[in-house]
């Protein structure tokens, strides 16, 4: 389609009020994405000889990943992080929620302001408000209220710490499984289960037969974004637990941190990191074609 | 036909039971951590665990003003998510504008790249970020001191990059950008091109279209990604972390964090004061942000 001069100069103005934004990008998130692709393939440290010079070392921090059990611990911790928390807990809670909202009962708006609440808190206050439910041994909330039940107290953070981290992950993200499955909910037209009601159908068959299916793309889409946004937690778990005892909720994002921050290894903790996004690419690439197809 | 027999009757009244009792407990299970930074905070003798308080007190609150750094903390973070928020509302309101109306071949692929970016995730990001702010600000360095000699130090506070206002503001709005220019996108997709067209005909030029006839039209849109923007930036912990390390310069999250660190003479009702002040702005901009929340989730889902 050919555009005229008038037309060709609007191109170029829309094309210059969004430079500054694109600038942005190009500085803060591309160029650092491939710098650290750069980094991984260096000696690079933050103190000492090789901070001053660091040395091109091929793919030395990759072979070293292989044989770096803590490396493989991140990615498993951070596996069943993502699984536990996102795919099951969040996902099964969300949608048990957002179902029981469509019903007509009273107190709804009630009800998901306070599944939304979470959502709202801050990683740190949200791990400094769980630390208060789970720390202190028999001292600590929860034992309290377990106890009630007749369950021995126990501290709760060093017993069970990645059980703990997934159900304050899963704590913290009801209210966005709830909201986008309810507006999957929604595209559902009533009709069919009221023709379904009428062939004699069970709430369970219509569960499996009706909603599951129609609601499969909402559900994939949730997959993939709770998937990406769970792989970047950070804050909250790195307040309740700074990856410990011993490595139980070493999630990568928290190893990444403490191999550059901690252990100064900037170029090995660049090859975790490289990992990370490339992992991250794979999920967010699922993640646009599923939106190309909504689009 | 909508007759509806008494077991069916029956069976709805049960299903509504059902609903009631997993929105009861799922509810529970989301606000009682809540109920320790608020009791917490107002209890003269405050533990770790949850209790409710002997004596009520706003003691704590007023500590964390006048004995603790919580004004410096708070006016550090309102000035750094503030000043993201602007810049990402500015950004993401222009090209937002451009590629709602831009017929480019680039419009389609960069939606998609900047979906892409979205999905990187921050701790990958900052190890290299953090060395190039170094390098920024080094350089920065080296120009402001032989022109300012001494006076340099309080300048790069406010404009260095690492350990200075400018490049937390920077970084934390680039973060903060994709879903703003998403959502602005998506907002002036459905103003009417009438206006423009109009204020076109009548020979405005572009910044003029802008300034009379868009902007008073986008502001719903420009209030959702601001919302956004200061929600996320606001809730963000990692970046100050890395790039902030004087004490002046501290933001909530992190005065909040150094304060637990402070083992064995943590002040519970001190921290849970503080924290209660940290979490109010956050919760007061979720509330604002609900609604456009449900729809920018549900667009999502419906394209």
């Amino acid at each position: 389609m050919a555009l005229n001069v008038h037309e060709r100069r609007t191109e170029r103005q829309l094309l210059l009020i969004l430079l500054p934004s694109l600038a942005l990008l190009l500085a803060f998130v591309i160029y650092p994405a491939l710098y650290s692709v750069y980094l991984s393939f260096t000696n690079e440290a933050l103190t000492g000889a090789a901070a001053l010079r660091p040395r091109f070392v091929g793919i030395r921090n990759y072979a070293r990943l292989l044989n770096d059990a803590k490396f493989w611990n991140a990615l498993l911790v951070t596996f069943l992080f993502v699984v536990g928390s996102a795919v099951i807990g969040q996902f099964v809670l969300g949608l048990v929620s957002a179902m029981a909202l469509r019903r007509r009962i009273h107190f709804r708006r009630l009800f998901s302001s306070i599944i939304l609440l979470p959502n709202a808190a801050p990683e740190v206050v949200a791990g400094f408000m769980w630390i208060s439910m789970l720390a202190g041994g028999e001292q600590a909330t929860l034992s309290r209220i377990v106890s009630f039940f007749g369950v021995t107290p126990a501290d709760w953070l060093q017993v069970f710490p990645l059980s703990m981290i997934i159900i304050v992950n899963i704590w913290r993200g009801i209210a966005t499984a709830m909201i986008l499955l309810t507006a999957g909910l929604s595209t559902i037209p009533t009709e069919i289960y009221e023709a379904a009601r009428m062939d004699g159908a069970t709430p369970s068959q219509m569960f499996r037969r009706i909603t599951l299916p129609l609601m499969m793309p909402t559900i994939l889409l949730y997959m993939l974004i709770s998937a990406v946004s769970t792989i970047a937690v950070f804050g909250l778990v790195y307040a309740l637990t700074r990856g410990g005892p011993g490595g139980a909720t070493e999630l990568v994002s928290i190893y990444i941190y403490n191999q550059s921050f901690t252990a100064f290894q900037l170029g090995y903790g660049a090859a975790v990191a490289v990992v990370a996004l490339l992992i991250s690419l794979v999920l967010g690439i699922g993640y646009v074609r599923a939106m190309k197809v909504e689009v | 036909m909508t007759v509806i027999s008494p077991s069916e009757n029956a069976n709805k009244t049960r299903s509504d039971l059902l609903a009631y009792a997993t929105l009861s407990l799922i509810s529970i299970f989301c606000a009682v951590p809540f109920f320790w930074v608020l009791l917490a905070s107002l209890d003269g003798n405050a533990q770790l665990f949850l209790r409710w308080p002997e004596q009520w007190t706003l003691a704590n609150y007023i500590r964390v003003f006048t004995k603790e750094d919580g004004a410096k903390w708070l006016f550090n973070s309102l000035f750094v998510v503030g000043g993201a928020t602007v810049l990402v509302m500015v950004l993401a309101g222009l090209g937002g504008y451009a590629l709602s109306r831009t017929r480019a071949w680039w419009k389609l692929p960069f939606l998609y790249a900047i979906l892409l970016i979205r999905v990187l995730p921050p701790t990958a990001l900052v190890v290299p970020l953090y060395k190039f702010l170094l390098t920024l600000n080094n350089a920065e360095g080296a120009i402001l001191r032989p022109i300012f000699g001494e006076y340099a130090r309080p300048i790069m506070r406010w404009t260095g990059f690492i350990d200075g206002y400018l490049g937390l503001i920077l970084v934390l709005a680039t973060m903060q950008l994709p879903l703003a220019l998403w959502i602005m996108k998506t907002f002036f997709d459905g103003l009417p091109r009438d206006y423009e067209e109009a204020a076109l005909m009548d020979g405005a030029t572009l910044v003029q279209r802008i300034r009379r006839v868009l902007i008073p039209l986008a502001l719903p849109g420009l209030a959702a990604a601001g919302l956004f923007a200061f929600m996320s930036a606001w809730g963000d912990f990692l970046l100050p972390l890395i790039f902030l390390s004087s004490p002046e310069l501290q933001t909530l999250p992190l005065g909040l964090f150094r304060a637990f660190l402070r083992i064995n003479e943590i002040d519970y009702g001190l921290l849970a004061a503080l924290a209660f002040i940290y979490l109010l702005p956050a919760v007061v901009a979720f509330g604002f942000a609900r609604r456009f929340l449900v729809q920018t989730f549900a667009g999502g889902v419906k394209g």
